[in-house]
């Protein structure tokens, strides 16, 4: 996306180049997997078993090295010994990234809220797009959750302040019209 | 944070015999280089921090950084009470919930005097087999990973999701039942559930030959795991090695069979199997043959399923009198148990878990020691933990 | 045997179900004659052992022995050569304190289970606070034996089983990071599962939980209503 951080663009992005971007964008994320605990194993199932087969959605699994990942699933229970390996996991992703938290654990803390290792919520640590709630949500919610960013990366704009907002860790608004329209 | 270096044991030296020529040739000696495998590594799903000191390709020393997956249990134990200790306990082995909160609910029975109606029992051992199946199969499929084989994983997800399905539709949770309640279950079998369940059991069988036709006997798999990773014994005894990882290093042993009676074990027909060469490929095969008889034990549990009640009576509020009890069951993974200290309150005053894992993995500075990396990988994915039973 | 355990202590009653169940009542442990197989295992044991043994216990058909703090190591030798229990099974301790701050109290956490609030020691008493015990177990003989020793309150010491049971190495870092247990003689102690720089030992009963202190659990009492339910705005 260099061509886009420079601003070639400028202020006034060109919709349908910013739909092709986005459209392509959406169906090659490469997905680290950063499974902790049970989850993890949910998300392996969605991953490896024929019966989830996720990469039918255009999600890349295992990539080389962070470094070349768009999107990290933290599934599973954040401890706070953890903790820095994930922000530091975090830093070496190249932007744009996306995060989902997978399991109550990486949401909240989940079974585990009282207790003096674990960190509350993932989103302490980095920034979270996607959520998904459960203890341990289905192979199906990951699915679900994957659409979800897609369709957010679909209607992200790529003008550079909208870019920039991006990158302070805030939500992208979805824009209804756009997808109104293409709908 | 974290030491490279590895505690030397005071243990008497003739133990470490075979390490004696990790220097293997002075002129090529390379200097040592510390390599670092984790936190978070494709091959451990969940996170051992592995540091190992190389000299050229041969591990000079090694140390598992665990804690990564550290919650409390012991800790949070204190703050609840014993039907909520049975959701929390469920997560410390993941792969096999059901079977962890079997040795907990029998210790709370045993302390309050109470026993769960015979078809409690039965059920509960055929759904300590199931996820005794479930999990030792994805350990089968896993094994391929490790070297390379890629088919036999995929396999391993495949017919694991049709025991899981089956213990869902019994329980209603994929791999969290929380199914035990203190003096029987929670509910009966579903309609239809046996009938399936004998199909499932017969694919699963299928499966494992499936298993052993691609990996036992396959050279590469052979080369790979033979005469790899050998625990001895009797040391693999006093580092608490339990379960197939023991068994398999010949020590017949089994709770099922030696341990206290509990469930419907003493009433079951069942072979403890164990092979005496102790090496990566023993603990291979020990699991295959430990899930196929453990399909022989749903079958035979299946046949005799008695009639009657699930629950046994029970008081609503649950307090649980003063008390020490020391429960322990062959769990998938080796000995889990809890030593659980009441004060007759409603929660328990202290309660200490043993977890299999935790020990399983202890010996792993003695047994990384003079091997070479790439057996690093096959030698961890032999001895089969699961972090969360490391760490709890 | 369990010479000082008092009478079943009574129980701060603060969840007001006293007419709902009285399930304290259904088996009080009354120092059960001892099992012939765990008197004969005691036996052996303290035939080895000598004077080392301060008391023993039958817990459910498991022996359970009490010996001197500076018996501790000789009680494991003994286990191994003696008993052939050459499976170790965890070494840990046990804080005997009652909690400093009972639930129940002016503000604080209301959902944990009460607990009494004297001091009492299990079943075969202590000297104490703080407790180590392990539990070792014979592989062939199919026995296994649960052995307590007292541990002096500040300066917790203790010797260190690793040369007898060399897997004693974790469960003693894990029981000196828990309780700050001393093990004398172990290579290296260290922190196990915490990051180095934690203070505290986290299953002292004295260490409390900060996100409880902070934010107390709802508890089973006050249901939110569920959104479908007719509020005064249904703001969903
Ligand atoms: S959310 Fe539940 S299933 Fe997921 S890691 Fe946490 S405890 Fe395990």
């Amino acid at each position: 996306m260099g061509l886009v951080e420079k601003g070639v663009f400028g202020k006034k992005p060109l919709k349908p180049v910013t739909w092709l971007l986005n459209y392509s964008r959406k169906y090659s994320l490469w997905m680290f997997q950063w499974g902790l605990a049970c989850c993890a194993i949910e998300m392996g199932a969605a991953l490896a078993s024929p019966r989830y087969d996720m990469m039918r959605l255009g999600v890349i699994p295992f990539p080389a090295s962070p470094r070349q990942a768009d999107l990290v699933v933290i599934s599973g229970t954040v401890t706070d010994k953890m903790a820095p390996a994930i922000k530091r996991l975090y830093e070496q992703m190249p932007d744009p990234k996306y995060v989902i938290s997978m399991g109550s654990c990486a949401n909240c803390g989940g079974p585990y809220w009282d207790s003096y290792s674990v960190t509350k919520g993932v989103d302490q640590v980095i920034p979270v797009d996607i959520y998904i709630p459960g203890c341990p949500p289905r192979p199906e919610a990951l699915l679900e959750a994957i659409v979800m960013l897609q369709e957010r990366i679909q209607n992200e704009g790529l003008g550079n302040d909208e870019l920039a907002q991006r990158w302070r860790g805030e939500h992208v608004v979805v824009d209804n019209a756009y997808m109104a329209a293409r709908v | 944070m974290t030491s490279t270096e590895t505690p030397g044991f005071e243990v008497d030296p003739a133990l470490y015999s075979n390490l004696a020529g990790s220097q293997v040739n002075v002129e090529l000696d390379t200097g040592d280089m510390i390599l670092n495998l984790g936190p978070q590594h494709p091959a451990t799903h969940g996170t051992l921090r592995l540091v190992v000191r190389l000299d050229g390709e041969r591990v000079v020393a090694a140390d598992p950084v665990i804690g990564y997956m550290h919650r409390g249990y012991e800790k949070l134990s204190e703050f609840r009470t014993y039907p909520q200790i049975t959701t929390l306990i469920n997560r410390i082995d993941w792969l096999s919930s059901f079977a962890n909160e079997v040795p907990f609910v029998h210790g709370a029975e045993q302390l309050m005097g109470i026993e769960a109606p015979p078809r409690a029992q039965w059920i509960r051992t055929i759904l300590t087999e199931l996820s005794r199946i479930a999990t030792i199969y994805l350990f089968l499929g896993e094994m391929g990973l490790q070297v390379g084989a890629l088919t036999p994983a995929f396999w391993g997800f495949r017919d694991r999701e049709l025991v899981l399905n089956l213990i869902e539709s019994a329980t209603g949770g994929r791999f969290h039942p929380n199914f035990n309640r203190i003096g029987g279950l929670k509910d009966d079998l579903p309609w239809g559930w046996i009938a399936e369940c004998r199909t499932t059991m017969d694919k699963i069988l299928r499966g494992c030959d499936d298993f052993e036709d691609v990996l036992v006997g396959n050279e590469i798999f052979e080369a790979r795991t033979r005469g790899i990773g050998i625990i001895p014994g009797e040391l693999g005894a006093a580092y608490g090695v339990s379960g197939a990882n023991l068994r398999a290093s010949g020590i017949d042993w089994d709770l099922r069979r030696d341990g206290k009676p509990y469930l419907a074990y003493p009433e079951l027909d069942f072979k403890v199997w164990t092979h005496s060469d102790g090496d990566s490929f023993a603990r291979y095969w020990v699991r295959l043959q430990e899930t196929r008889e453990a399909v022989r034990m749903v079958i035979q549990l299946l046949d005799g399923l008695p009639a009657g009640p699930i629950m046994a009576k029970v008081p609503r509020i649950i307090k649980v009198p003063e008390g020490e009890v020391w429960v322990e069951t062959e769990n998938p993974l080796g000995q889990m148990g809890y030593y659980i200290v009441s004060k007759g309150a409603t929660g328990p005053f202290r309660v200490k878990i043993r977890s299999a894992s935790f020990s399983n993995v202890s010996i792993l500075p003695w047994l990384l020691r003079g091997v070479y990396v790439p057996d690093v990988i096959t030698i961890m994915g032999s001895l089969y933990f699961i972090l969360g039973d490391i760490d709890r | 045997m369990a010479d000082e355990t008092p009478d079943t202590p009574d129980t701060p009653d603060a969840s007001a179900d006293d007419a709902v169940t009285d399930a304290s009542a259904v088996a009080v442990e009354e120092v059960p004659a001892i099992d012939p197989a765990v008197a004969a295992l005691f036996e052996r044991f303290e035939a080895a052992l000598g004077d080392g043994v301060v008391d023993h216990a039958d817990s459910f058909g498991t022996l359970v022995v009490r010996v001197k703090p500076d018996a501790w190591k000789r009680a494991a030798e003994v286990a191994r050569a003696d008993l052939d229990c050459d499976y170790l099974s965890f070494i840990s301790g046990i804080d005997w304190m009652p909690a400093p701050k009972p639930a129940g109290d002016e503000g604080g956490d209301t959902s944990a289970p009460v607990q009494p609030d004297t001091m009492t020691f299990g079943v075969t008493g202590s000297d104490g606070r703080l407790q180590v015990f392990a539990h070792v177990q014979s592989t062939t003989r199919h026995w296994g034996v649960t052995i307590k020793t007292d541990v002096a309150d500040p300066a917790p010491t203790v010797d260190s089983w690793v040369s007898v049971y060399p897997g004693a190495d974790w469960h003693e870092r894990e029981c000196w990071e828990m309780y700050g247990v001393d093990f004398s003689g172990h290579p290296k102690i260290r922190h196990l599962y915490l990051p180095g720089e934690f203070e505290g030992n986290p299953l002292r009963k004295d260490f409390a939980l900060l996100a409880r202190e902070v934010k107390p659990w709802p508890g089973l009492v006050d249901v939110e209503p569920m959104p479908g339910d007719d509020t005064e705005e249904g703001d969903s």
